[in-house]
């Protein structure tokens, strides 16, 4: 099993591996790299002798900049020449990629493109909002999930089962950023409900308590909307593998024994429904990924996802190419962690060897 | 899934539905050719975050707070969609369900190439490529020459060392695990860090992003269908194996896609209105329903701004739904 453990493992750091590589390449290879944000924009009035300097002088400091940030290497070990029949070219060591993998195997993750700060100085405090806020939304979303399955598998539904049923079905298709930004415009504005605070500052001279309390007040609303857009995708398949659990011969004998219609389903269905939902569970990462992006953007916090995303508009590819390191590894890290309570929970799955 | 909660008045929403999708399509198509009074890209800097007015300015349904007109935005939008969204997803259900049909009919062991073949496509590599060495090339050339020359001078189906197994199953399954191993929102926000892409590029890209789905779906398919006992019929009548796939496994392969094929669109609709909402890999003349959600940000008071394309995305995005319910439904019925 450790044999297994181990390819498992090895096999999702390469899958992460190649992906982050594919993405270094792409982005390496697209024109716009830093020394359109180094120099000034033509139009630029708070420095006026930007337009006085010759073509020549800003060539030259295009090259200096490439150069110290050493894009003046070849891309890769091997390259081809320009042209339809151009000669293939040995570099050695002395290319872009080799030393990429050299510094990023040192921890250096590389410097952004924009203010020339270490990339992992910047993801550190941003992961700091990010981690609580997308793991407190995963468990309050799976706590409900597992509510709202119990009530929806009840086999006598009423009207309201039939509306729950309804809306989390029209919550699943609706794209996180329009609830988010429909929650935002109710809840967050002046117009309408001045709820919740939705951007801006923590009032300067605030205690500890106080403090703690305006984050809470400003987390409710990405935290609702991270909620409700995770809920229907594991509330609808565990309520109908649940309904689905209560028509097996066990059920039967259970219900004949005499226990009632709620103990069936919480001590007898509950667990058999769960096991195929650990997948769904470890699915979670992605659609919560991609959800703290818009709602950190829409929310104005501090994060990783809008640190990410920022870093995409302003063409700094560096941080972009470490969220996506960051956000795969996460990813296969669960995906192995799901096979692994595979094993632990359903002793039928393990290798027999 | 549980049908019940879900049957009531199927027909008539599911006409709404459609209704809705062609009123979009029409919209779309007929949008360069119909008299308004502004276009969409345009800024009007007089009427700046002007509120809906039928008598006056032109503007019916008001104007962002950047001066663009939301009518003229709405259909703007709703062309992108027909041009970008729809395209996207043909083409992605298209090599989805050829790459995971191929997976999952053939296998990792069933796909046997003749070497010749394999070396005379190495060649044309090489040669494409322009790889150094032309000595290398002649040499390859010669063995595939030599390689067809056993092959077609040898007894049918004999030799198994003049072929080899393609392992279709592990290279289709790989793209696609490596392909899921970010989210796609995710992935394309780094892909379109760059400079704007132009409209075919953009169309690839959606496409890399969208085909893993499809794939993975119709290759579960494809495997429960090989086992079917029509297959087995077809090869005991000696029908050539391209033949049983393309006629016979594939149209039964294929039938989940209609129902997924709606609900592959509306979540490449909702994705690509997600990095317009973020502005990311858009130029700055492009205006589509994300686009214009996102100039709602800037002033929280323009109401109007921020209902139109979003209850058009919403409604678009339930009647795709809608629409994959029903077919789920009416197919395995």
């Amino acid at each position: 099993m450790t044999g297994w453990l181990v390819a498992r493992l090895g096999r999702a750091l390469g899958a992460a591996w190649l992906i982050a590589s594919l993405v270094f390449m792409v982005s390496r290879a697209l024109p716009g790299g830093p020394e359109q944000q180094a120099l000034p924009e033509a139009g630029d009035l708070s420095r006026p002798t930007a337009s006085m300097v010759s073509a020549a002088s800003q060539a030259a400091s295009q090259q200096a900049l490439r150069q110290r940030l050493g894009l003046n290497l070849p891309l890769f070990y091997v390259t081809r020449g320009p042209g339809p029949r151009g000669q293939w070219q040995w570099h050695g060591a002395a290319n872009q990629y080799h030393a990429w993998v050299r510094s990023l195997l040192h921890g250096n993750w590389g410097y952004s493109y924009r203010n020339g700060q270490p990339v992992l100085a910047l993801v550190r405090p941003a992961l700091a909002t990010t981690l609580p806020l997308a793991s407190a939304a995963a468990l309050l979303a799976a706590g409900l999930a597992l509510l709202l399955a119990l009530y929806l598998a009840r086999t006598p539904g009423g009207w309201w089962q039939q509306l729950v049923w309804a809306g989390l079905s029209g919550l699943q298709v609706m794209p996180l950023f329009l609830l988010a930004l429909g929650l935002l415009l109710l809840l967050a504005n002046p117009d309408v409900l001045n709820l919740l605070p939705a951007a801006g500052q923590a009032p300067p001279d605030s205690t500890a308590g106080q403090l703690a309390g305006y984050w809470l007040a400003r987390a409710a609303l990405p935290l609702l909307s991270l909620v409700l857009a995770v809920l229907p995708e594991l509330t609808l398949p565990l309520a109908a593998a649940l309904r689905h659990e209560t028509q097996a011969g066990y059920a039967t004998t259970a219900r004949a024994k005499g226990l009632t219609a709620a103990q069936v389903l919480r001590r007898h269905a509950l667990p058999n429904a769960l096991l195929p939902l650990l997948t769904t569970f470890t699915d979670l990462l992605p659609t919560l990924a991609a959800g703290v992006v818009v709602v950190e953007v829409l929310f104005a916090l501090p994060g990783t996802g809008r640190l990410l995303a920022e870093a995409a508009a302003a063409h700094d590819y560096p941080l972009v190419v470490a969220g996506v390191l960051l956000t795969a590894g996460a990813r296969l890290l669960a995906l192995v962690l799901a096979d692994v309570l595979y094993l632990l929970l359903d002793p039928r799955l393990r290798p027999t060897a | 899934m549980n049908a019940a909660p879900l049957s009531s008045r199927r027909p008539l929403a599911c006409w709404l539905a459609f209704a809705w999708l062609a009123l979009l399509a029409g919209a779309g198509l007929l949008a360069p050719w119909l008299p308004l009074p502004y276009a969409a890209a345009t800024p009007d800097l007089l009427h700046v975050a002007a509120p809906p007015s039928w008598a006056g300015t032109g503007h019916y349904l008001g104007t962002d707070p950047l001066g663009r007109d939301v009518l003229a935005g709405l259909l703007a939008g709703a062309r992108r969609l027909l041009l970008l969204s729809l395209p996207a997803t043909a083409l992605a259900t298209t090599v989805g369900a050829l790459a995971g049909a191929a997976a999952g009919f053939w296998g990792n062991r069933h796909l046997r190439l003749p070497l010749a073949a394999v070396a005379a496509a190495l060649a044309v590599a090489w040669w494409g490529l322009a790889l150094p060495g032309p000595v290398v090339l002649y040499i390859i050339l010669a063995l595939a020459g030599l390689l067809s020359l056993l092959q077609w001078r040898g007894p049918r189906a004999a030799a198994p060392w003049l072929m080899i197994t393609l392992p279709l199953d592990s290279l289709v399954l790989g793209l696609t695990t490596l392909l899921g191993s970010v989210p796609r929102l995710i992935l394309l926000v780094a892909v379109l860090a760059g400079p704007p892409l132009t409209q075919p590029q953009l169309l690839g890209v959606f496409t890399v992003v969208a085909w893993p789905e499809t794939a993975r779906l119709v290759r579960a398919q494809m495997l429960r269908v090989r086992a079917q006992p029509f297959i087995e019929a077809a090869r005991a009548s000696g029908l050539p194996t391209g033949r049983i796939w393309w006629h016979h496994a594939l149209p039964h392969a294929c039938r989940p896609l209609l129902a997924y094929a709606p609900l592959s669109l509306a979540g490449l609709i909702s994705l690509e209105s997600a990095l317009a909402f973020l502005g990311i890999g858009q130029g700055p003349d492009v205006v589509s329903w994300g686009g214009l959600l996102a100039s709602v940000r800037q002033d929280p008071t323009v109401w109007w701004v921020a209902a139109g394309p979003g209850i058009a995305l919403l409604v678009t995005l339930l009647a795709l739904q809608k629409i994959a319910n029903s077919a789920r439904y009416s197919g395995s019925s």
